[in-house]
């Protein structure tokens, strides 16, 4: 592959780094003002005076521990539960001919596009009918049928890269199409498995309408619905500083998976172009 | 999942009676791979929406159940000659369209910028994934501050506005606030996808081209875009479509004052704050027929069929 | 093949079956933890979030510490904090009830949403005993506000009101007596000729309605009437009173007094006294904790009753504060009724007012020595007062749709237009409350 490195190439560089960046600088420097610099006006964006205060007293408010541990379990379980399903139907997809294939892609596409507010109503009936309502299951769920088009799209597309005369030539040696599956295909599948187990837990871990909708306490209340409801030490200030800290707090597990598995995920994304 | 096994017939002698058991073979295991799937997507929206479809014909007040009363299609009457509905529906297609573009021209700029650069790489696409991986919620949160009156920097820095200027405090700075929220968390998707499809596109294509004497936009129109159609359409399917649910930035943010209300954040008061489940569920109901509508448009512009657009890849 | 294609489909539905038992299972267990294990009941109380929590403090503040001493050897009360907002309360609580949740036995209420939570049904009645114990010595306006069809329906725990706070040496310099009553024009010219700002609450959200329901029932009207006709009720928000509530809503929007960011200002972002060179607001008694710390402006802090919306016609103070319901659904009525009785009781209202600023609702405990001590002798007079002659808000099962459609009409305060604006609002309150109209 040939890369020129023009000034533009890395002008554009820099923006993409201010562009990705400065928000999250923003933040960070917004929960290092203490409470009483916010309460009187701070627009400056550096504090005048920081002080780690903010992040002592965001770790130890009970409610938002719980919902970071709401959070991690709910998507957790949904992304495991979700990802498992989705490889099942996006093999099928990709390599399989039967009868209702259109069917389910559009019932995936519906899905994908569905407006998840035009749920809630109906499904707030039916969770306190099975009493899922403010329950890990009842969050479960949905997340798992609304990350499954997602899964099921971006599995598909993998599979269509692999290099299936591999299966073909392991049928041809006398493999089922189940063993072909298993042993020659799920190896090559792993990294887009796994790219599409990051972008599951990315969407259950966002998800705002159904937390807020679909649970009361902190029994199941999760993170981005505890940062609305978020009480700081004056129920009446708005707590810019402490909220920015909660907010920094949540994106720290989201900036650990990206470092972690940047390779992975980009290389997930655009592995067809460098198919040998 | 293991025990889904040994499905797919194996040899039999006749060759055309092999090919037609394998077919059905095929099929079988094609449904059964797919069923949980299936399974799961219809649970949570198939009932749901029915239900929502016969509520919708009633007025029915969640906290004054014995007032319910059946009314026809008079909510829906109610809903499509009232200003409020419209006026929500164009904020949504104004954000979607806006953010959309933006991001579209944007993102391309980005996806180029990832493609083409060799040192940092790995710099840019850690940090390009942190906006896409973040709570929208934060993100709603720290572009709140950003433009607050009291703590924000944002009129510090922008020379052409006042130190005092309230962008909360009309109609256009608000949406414009929202917007920039929503542009600065999504654009990363659409770059990504965008590098997926420029990946795809082939380098002795563009060397061939260049050899020939092509210029950078003729490059760019001739051999890069028509290559990443199928990319870009699936860019454009899904971020339109998702921006057209917008809630999570305008709940935050604004609450729905100064009219920057969608058409999501209106179906969700009418349903969850004044607990009115036969009006909530006629919006619901033109809340996802919008949204069909708008894919079909959608698809019809590109003028491919998106399911087929999939299957071949 | 067939065969074998049955046996297979039914291994997935008992799959599917035993994933949906441990769901279940797993749903019963997570309801079970909130139970407690113990034969001792546990009473959940769901509270509002309290004021901050002085950085001396010792021991459990606010409503966790009466529940703490309000528990007994028959049961323990647990808090669980609800949203910030009253209507995210309102919102989160009617859910629950909805569903017929046992785990909710007493809740903090805000005074305007008793009407709809009695209407619906979801309170546990207080038989004759203790509506005597819990509404005897209360005052009067507390009393109402905790009223529904006649009948006490919540206990008052706390009680409260907005007064006018302000900085003596700009009131001195624009020559205003603030030992008489002043009006909202005089107040606004005065922080207008002096540079200060005049702080209000005119958000989207409930507290914008507060201000202007006491505009309007100090000019001697009223937002709606009947409201005991549900949503039939009588519209009067285009009376005259409206329009004077109206013009002085335009004369601060429209005057250099108002606040930049007017459009969303709440209780906590209204800041005039505190910043330099300060001015006027009205707020919520517990304001006064805020300024506690800060013995400058401490010491050119005043207060005064609510400004006048008519020179010479003595304005009606918004009344707020918290009451206490018994859920229709606990699974311990009886020992919640008994709960109720100790949390309202005058010794725990005055310690939570020492604690808070949040004042009592009993009458008797403005005379307690420990709540003379914490606050200024005149400051408590002016709340009792201020409470005794309120102007509640009107206690109808629809008053989050009155809040609403009223919001929609009202807001932003710049663009409210006394010629219009009132009568318009009356008309689009009617037809949503007939739901004609989306809001």
């Amino acid at each position: 592959m040939k890369q020129r490195l023009g000034p533009s190439t890395i002008l554009g560089g820099v923006l993409i780094l201010v562009w990705c960046l400065l928000p999250i600088a923003w933040i960070f420097s917004l929960s290092l003002k203490p409470v009483a610099e916010t309460t009187t006006g701070s627009p400056q964006f550096l504090p005048k005076s920081a002080t780690w205060d903010n992040y002592s007293t965001v770790f130890q408010d009970h409610d938002f521990q719980r919902a970071l541990i709401n959070s991690f379990g709910i998507s957790l379980i949904a992304t495991v539960l979700s990802v498992m399903i989705a490889t099942l139907c996006a093999y099928a997809i990709a390599r399989l001919e039967f009868k209702g294939k259109r069917a389910v892609l559009s019932i995936a596409l519906a899905i994908a596009m569905f407006p998840v507010v035009s749920l809630v109503g109906p499904l707030f009936d039916m969770w306190t009918t099975f009493h899922l309502f403010d329950t890990w299951p009842g969050l479960i769920i949905p997340y798992m049928s609304f990350t499954l088009p997602l899964a099921i799209w971006t599995l598909s597309a993998f599979f269509r890269e692999i290099p299936w005369e591999m299966e073909q030539a392991a049928q041809v040696d006398g493999a089922t199409a189940w063993q072909a599956f298993r042993k020659v295909i799920v190896p090559l599948a792993a990294p887009g498995v796994f790219t599409a187990a990051i972008l599951t837990f990315f969407f259950a871990w966002n998800d705002f309408v159904f937390g807020i909708s679909l649970t009361s306490t902190t029994a199941a209340r999760p993170v981005p619905a505890q940062l609305a409801f978020f009480v700081g030490p004056d129920p009446f200030n708005p707590p810019s500083s402490q909220l920015a800290t909660a907010a920094v707090m949540v994106t720290i597990p989201i900036i650990v998976i990206v470092l972690l598995f940047q390779r992975k995920i980009v290389a997930g994304l655009t592995s067809g172009a460098v198919k040998g | 999942m293991a025990t889904a096994t040994t499905t797919a017939p194996t040899a039999t002698p006749a060759a055309p009676a092999r090919e037609s058991d394998r077919l059905r073979g095929e099929n079988r295991l094609g449904w059964k791979l797919v069923a949980p799937a299936v399974v799961v997507m219809l649970v949570v929206t198939a009932y749901p929406m029915l239900r929502a479809l016969y509520l919708s014909l009633f007025q029915y007040r969640l906290t004054a159940p014995d007032d319910r009363q059946f009314v026809g299609l008079g909510n829906y009457l109610t809903i499509l000659t009232d200003s409020l509905w419209w006026k929500d529906i164009g904020n949504t297609l104004f954000i979607m369209v806006v953010t959309v573009a933006v991001e579209l021209v944007i993102g391309f700029a980005f996806a180029m910028v990832m493609h083409r650069i060799i040192f940092a790489r790995g710099v840019i696409r850690t940090s390009i994934l942190i906006p896409y991986g973040i709570i929208t919620v934060v993100s709603a949160f720290a572009w709140q501050f950003a433009f607050s009156l009291n703590n924000g920097f944002v009129n510090g820095w922008l020379p052409f506005v006042g130190s005092d200027f309230n962008w909360f405090g009309s109609h256009w700075p608000s949406l414009f606030a929202i917007c920039v929220s929503e542009i600065w968390k999504t654009t990363p998707f659409m770059s990504l996808l965008l590098l997926a499809g420029l990946a795809q596109v082939s380098e002795d294509m563009l060397e061939a081209a260049k050899v020939d004497g092509a210029t950078w936009w003729q490059r760019l129109y001739k051999v890069i875009l028509p290559n990443m159609r199928a990319a870009i359409m699936v860019a454009v399917l899904f971020r339109a479509l998702d921006a057209f649910r917008i809630f999570d930035n305008i709940y935050i943010m604004t609450r729905g004052a100064q009219n920057t209300e969608s058409a999501s954040f209106l179906t969700y008061r009418q349903v969850i704050t004044q607990f009115e489940l036969g009006m909530g569920s006629a919006l619901s109901v033109l809340l996802f027929l919008s949204v069909l509508v708008i894919a079909f448009i959608l698809v019809k512009i590109f003028g491919v069929d998106l399911a087929a657009a999939r299957q071949e890849g | 093949m067939a065969g074998s294609a049955r046996r297979r489909v039914d291994g997935r539905r008992r799959r599917t079956l035993a994933l949906a038992a441990t769901m279940a299972a797993a749903a019963a267990l997570l309801a079970a933890c909130g139970g407690g294990g113990s034969g001792k009941p546990t009473l959940v109380w769901y509270i509002n979030p309290d004021p901050t929590l002085p950085a001396d403090f010792q021991g459990t503040f606010g409503q966790p510490g009466i529940a703490e001493r309000c528990s007994t050897d028959a049961y323990t009360i647990e808090t669980q904090t609800l949203p910030t907002s009253a209507t995210d309360q309102r919102v989160q609580l009617l859910r629950r009830l909805a569903a017929q949740d046992p785990s909710i036995d007493l809740m903090s209420l805000d005074p305007v949403f008793t009407a709809e939570f009695a209407a619906a049904g979801y309170l546990e009645a207080f038989p004759a005993d203790v509506t005597d114990s819990l509404s005897q010595g209360v005052l009067k306006g507390a009393v109402e506000g905790a009223s529904w069809d006649d009948s006490l329906v919540v206990a008052p725990l706390w009680a409260n009101t907005q007064v006018l706070w302000y900085r003596k040496s700009m009131a001195k310099a624009a020559g205003l007596d603030m030992s008489q009553p002043v009006t909202w024009n005089q107040i606004i010219d005065a922080a207008a000729k002096e540079g200060g700002k005049v702080g209000v609450q005119a958000n989207k959200y409930e507290g914008y309605v507060v201000w202007i329901n006491a505009l309007v029932t100090s000019a001697g009207g009223e937002i709606v009437t009947n409201t005991s006709q549900g949503n039939d009720a009588t519209v009067d928000i285009g009376s005259e009173a409206g329009v004077k509530a109206a013009a002085v809503i335009k004369k601060l929007a429209d005057s250099s007094a108002a606040e930049a960011d007017l459009s969303v200002s709440n209780e906590g972002t209204v800041l005039p006294p505190l910043v330099d060179p300060g001015g006027f607001m009205v707020n919520w008694t517990f304001a006064y904790n805020n300024y506690v710390p800060d013995k400058k402006t401490l010491a050119d802090l005043g207060w005064a009753r609510y400004p006048q919306t008519v020179a010479g016609q003595e304005s009606r103070p918004p009344i707020g504060g918290i009451n206490i319901g018994v859920s229709k659904y606990s699974a311990h009525p009886d020992l919640a009724l008994k709960a109720v009785q100790c949390i309202t009781s005058q010794d725990e209202q005055v310690q939570y007012a020492v604690e808070t600023a949040n004042m009592p609702a009993r009458e008797g405990a403005y005379q307690d020595p420990a709540l003379k001590k914490q606050f200024p002798p005149d400051l408590l007079k002016l709340w009792l007062s201020s409470i005794d002659t309120a102007g509640p808000r009107p206690a109808s099962p629809y008053w989050s749709t009155i809040v609403d459609a009223t919001l929609n009409q009202w807001h932003p305060a710049s663009s409210v237009d006394p010629s219009t604006t009132p009568q318009d609002s009356a008309s689009f309150i009617e037809q949503a409350l007939h739901g004609d109209v989306l809001i």
